[in-house]
């Protein structure tokens, strides 16, 4: 029998075109990750709105939720395409796809004020250290003396993407790796029923560049130097709590916007994601030993968002009618006295 | 003495941030309220205090709203100026100026009025000495000119409303001033105020607060902006008349603004909006159009509606940003990268900055595509009279949306990019709809949205386009034509020009030229324009920048055996047209 999801949709009304990606390449997991927590969560296809900017990451809408409306953008300026449209439809789900290109550099002011503006979306940045489509460059987020295929190794410094999203009090941040499918969806998951900001920096190696063993971002080295914070489970609202097997060991319970549940086991040490320092500690550390800091790393509920501290009507803009948009001829007339008695 | 009523221009030479602008709008609205047919404009510096400004205001019961040719009296209250300011005026004008600034002012061929202005303001207030001292010119224009005491305490009222100390201290400066100009300066002016029959409908108001208006009977859902001269003041009305225009019943707003981090999010926002099935816009001027070009160039093929209203100001760079200009034409007309083609609006006067504020919107989302307002500092930051705005005549035409099932099954080859209708403008479904999606993309596509390279399909969608934004010419506003029977000569201008033209026309026809005007006000230009010109032996183009935007356009795009015909005027010093200026121009190339 063919299994359904909480709207009784098969998963292959998540579904989207063939990828055009390099055979290997860790987008194609990640879109696969999207497709399966979207088709998890229940979330209706038609209420997704797909967001990208430009890059090989960017083209990966294409390969998902083929029943959802989405924009391809222009490069580094996805966010901003998003505010537009959320602020004229606020019931929109947006999943957003970028790449370390798109977000690090060209767009990195949109990335950062998107932020500020705690914006209702999924922020996915499909990070592998190299501009893929324009065949290899480094890009901003490849760590120092780390090597690419071809070429000297990276001097400068990295930036990272989740530590800057902590300290701009970013509301949901996380990192995973698009070789950890259990981590990443059950993060996804979260990020999903999460209202605000949610962003997830996803080491996702690219096979054609910068798959050799000396590139801090191939298979191999994430795979060996993941230093996973805690292993985490989504438990959805609709799914009853006593289902889900309670670990043996310590854990702690996240609860999220919808009512689902992120459910956090310690695997060595504790870590709170309600603390900012101890974030931001965990990710230096990181970077000082050469090691990816997985898991759920910040998350700041009950913020308000982009269209909250607007106060806008409850229908969604797009919605209103012609009537609602254009004030009376009374209105105008109301004006037109007051400049003349002025 | 004889008296030369309602024909004269008065300047006068401030310090920014010193509170003269409002003595030169007290100056202003007095006359205004006598019925005597005045017009403003503020030159002011790119600075918020200390640079030197200064504020024309024309007197003309003939309807000339250009800055006079030459100043009739001037104000000198600037220090660093001052010099200059006394060495340009022709003898015999009339100067009024601040005893208490100790400064020279040797023009035995000027008649010279001088007053301790800053000593008699001590008088009413010691602190406020340095900027009630600006009131005294107030009273000493009123003396000179007759200005009614009545008009003028109107005119207080207004410009310090509810402020009672401040309304009571300033008429008493301006009582003051006025006693001390007619015992010591006596009947010594030539010109004079009088009252005219004034319609109780008409109001100053500038350009930027009537596109806001404009916008929000247009139905703006979301105005993202970023602060630049001289559009800020357009986005700041519009928030500000949000709260009492634009409340839904629930009590929330039904327009969203965003303050953005830089014009291309601004312009992102805007296609962000248009997409999502809302009604965009943003306002900015030269830079930012430089700024926003890229998103223009996704407006125009993903084929996005959205409005961005440009208030030019003096380029290139950053220019002469507190200066005016139409130097974006060519700009706006043709922004972005590969063919590109984009309607412009070009409002003249405040009403169609009103009308073309709503209406923008209805041609965006007609035509799905990117509708540019066209303004400049002139229009839009000085006053200008109107009897009040006329509610818009038409319902909101919000294009060709499929919202149903119905609706889609109803046509019977869709595809998002496919001309069922034969204009060139196709069916559009919104996010949220489920209604066959598409992933837009500004890469190439084929008529149902998906990627391609096939250089048949490229090439038909961009004829497409060029067809689309082509069948706009004349639904588009049409171009004002005032034609003289025997018209030998045809001047085609556009924008705040208007705001010239009479005088020009007048000192034209003064030198026996037959003129016949014709005022564009949208591209791509109406056919009315052609045949205006197929009517005219030689047309001069007149605009306000160096190269002759409009008339490169017009060449590009009529038909050959017309450019003869063609002759341009194009000049642009950063300060609003003078009549004199355009109309020698104009007299030198059709005889030159």
């Amino acid at each position: 029998m063919v299994k359904l999801n909480v709207l009784n949709l098969e998963k292959s009304e998540y579904k989207g075109g063939k990828s055009s990606l390099c055979p290997g390449c860790g987008h194609d997991q990640i879109s696969n990750v999207i497709i399966q927590a979207a088709w998890e969560n229940g979330i209706k296809p038609e209420g997704i709105a797909k967001m990208s900017g430009i890059g090989c990451s960017s083209k990966t809408p294409a390969y998902f939720l083929a029943k959802s409306h989405g924009f391809n953008t222009v490069h580094g300026r996805m966010p901003s395409v998003t505010t537009g449209a959320n602020m004229v439809n606020k019931d929109l789900a947006f999943i957003a796809v970028s790449g370390d290109g798109d977000t690090a550099s060209i767009g990195i002011g949109q990335f950062i004020h998107a932020i500020r503006r705690n914006l209702d979306m999924v922020y996915i940045i499909e990070n592998n250290g190299v501009y893929g489509l324009t065949k290899g460059q480094y890009s901003a987020t490849v760590e120092k003396g780390s090597k690419k295929k071809k070429g000297l190794p990276n001097e400068q410094s990295p930036i990272d993407l989740c530590a800057m999203a902590v300290n701009l009090g970013c509301t949901f941040v996380a990192r995973s790796f698009s070789g950890s499918k259990k981590q990443l969806t059950a993060l996804l998951r979260a990020a999903m029923s999460h209202r605000g900001m949610a962003i997830i920096d996803v080491i996702s190696p690219c096979v054609t560049f910068a798959n050799n063993d000396e590139s801090y971002r191939s298979y191999n080295y994430v795979k060996s130097n993941d230093e996973v914070l805690h292993i985490v489970d989504y438990i959805p609202h609709f799914s009853p709590l006593s289902e889900v097997e309670v670990p043996e060991g310590e854990f702690s319970d996240i609860s999220l916007f919808d009512g689902s549940t992120l459910r956090l086991e310690t695997v060595s040490e504790d870590h709170d994601p309600a603390d900012a320092v101890a974030a931001l500690r965990a990710i230096h550390e990181g970077t000082r030993d050469g090691r990816h800091v997985t898991g759920l790393l910040y998350y700041n509920p009950n913020q308000p968002t982009a269209t909250d501290a607007l106060g806008l009507t409850d229908t969604p803009l797009m919605e209103l009618s012609d009537e609602e948009m254009r004030p009376s001829l009374e209105s105008l007339e109301k004006v037109n006295a007051g400049f003349r008695a002025r | 003495m004889d008296k030369i009523y309602n024909d004269f221009t008065i300047n006068v030479a401030t310090a920014n941030g010193t509170g003269s602008q409002s003595s030169n709008l007290i100056i202003l609205h007095s006359m205004f309220e006598m019925g005597v047919p005045v017009s403003g404009k503020n030159l002011f510096p790119s600075n918020i205090s200390g640079l030197p400004t200064w504020f024309i205001i024309r007197a003309s019961d003939k309807g000339y709203q250009a800055p006079g040719d030459d100043t009739n009296i001037q104000i000198i209250m600037n220090k660093d100026t001052w010099d200059k300011d006394l060495e340009a005026l022709e003898p015999g004008t009339i100067v009024i100026y601040n005893e208490d600034a100790k400064m020279p002012v040797e023009r035995e061929d000027c008649i010279c009025l001088g007053m301790p202005m800053t000593s008699m303001a001590r008088g009413i207030s010691p602190k406020m000495a340095r900027l009630m001292a600006n009131m005294y010119y107030v009273g000493g224009i009123a003396h000179l000119l007759g200005i009614e005491e009545e008009a003028i305490s109107s005119a207080v009222e207004q410009q310090f409303r509810g402020k009672e100390n401040a309304i009571a201290m300033n008429l008493q400066a301006i009582s003051e001033a006025r006693s001390y100009a007619s015992e010591n300066w006596g009947d010594v002016c030539k010109f004079a105020a009088i009252a005219r029959e004034k319609s109780s409908e008409t109001f100053l108001i500038e350009g930027n607060e009537a596109v806001a208006l404009g916008c929000i009977y247009g139905g703006i859902n979301m105005l993202s902006w970023y602060p630049i001269t001289p559009s800020s003041s357009l986005a700041e009305a519009i928030i500000h008349w949000i709260p009492q225009l634009r409340e839904a019943d629930d009590g929330g707003s039904t327009c969203a603004v965003v303050q953005a981090e830089d014009e291309l999010a601004a312009a992102g926002m805007v296609l962000g909006a248009g997409w999502a099935g809302g009604r965009g816009m943003t306002c900015t001027s030269g830079p930012g159009i430089s700024l926003m070009s890229e998103f223009i160039g996704l407006f125009y093929f993903a084929e996005v509606p959205g409005v961005i209203w440009d208030i030019n100001r003096t380029g290139p760079s950053t220019g002469l940003p507190t200066r005016t200009q139409q130097g974006d034409l060519s700009m706006c007309y043709e922004a972005s990268h590969g063919d590109t083609q984009h309607i412009v609006l070009i409002p003249g006067t405040v009403d169609e900055c009103f009308e073309f504020g709503w209406r923008a919107f209805d041609y965006a989302e007609r035509f799905q595509t990117l509708v540019f307002g066209f303004g400049d500092l002139d229009l839009g930051m000085n006053r200008w009279s109107t009897s009040g705005f006329d509610y818009p005549s038409e319902k909101m035409d919000r294009g060709k949306v499929i919202r149903t099932q119905e609706q889609l099954d109803a046509i019977s080859d869709f595809g998002r990019y496919r001309d069922v209708d034969g204009d060139g403008v196709a069916y559009r479904t919104l996010p949220g709809s489920g209604l066959a999606p598409i992933l837009y993309r500004g890469t190439g596509h084929d008529e149902d949205g998906i990627y391609s390279e096939n250089p048949q399909v490229y090439y038909e969608a961009m004829q497409r386009l060029k067809k689309k934004i082509d069948g706009s010419r004349d639904v588009l506003p049409a171009p004002v034509i005032r034609e003289e029977e025997e018209g030998d000569v045809g001047i085609i201008f556009y924008g705040s020009m208007e705001n010239s033209i009479v005088e020009i026309d007048d000192m034209l026809e003064e030198r026996g030229m037959s003129v016949s005007t014709c005022r564009v006000r949208a591209l791509p230009y109406h056919s009315e324009v052609e045949k205006f010109i197929e009517r005219h032996d030689r047309v001069v183009v007149m605009e306000v920048n160096r190269d002759g935007q409009l008339y490169g356009i017009l060449r590009k795009e009529l038909p050959k055996h017309l450019i003869p015909n063609l002759y341009s005027v194009a000049y642009s010093d950063g300060l609003p047209p003078k009549a004199k200026e355009y109309a020698n121009r104009v007299v030198e190339v059709l005889e030159g």
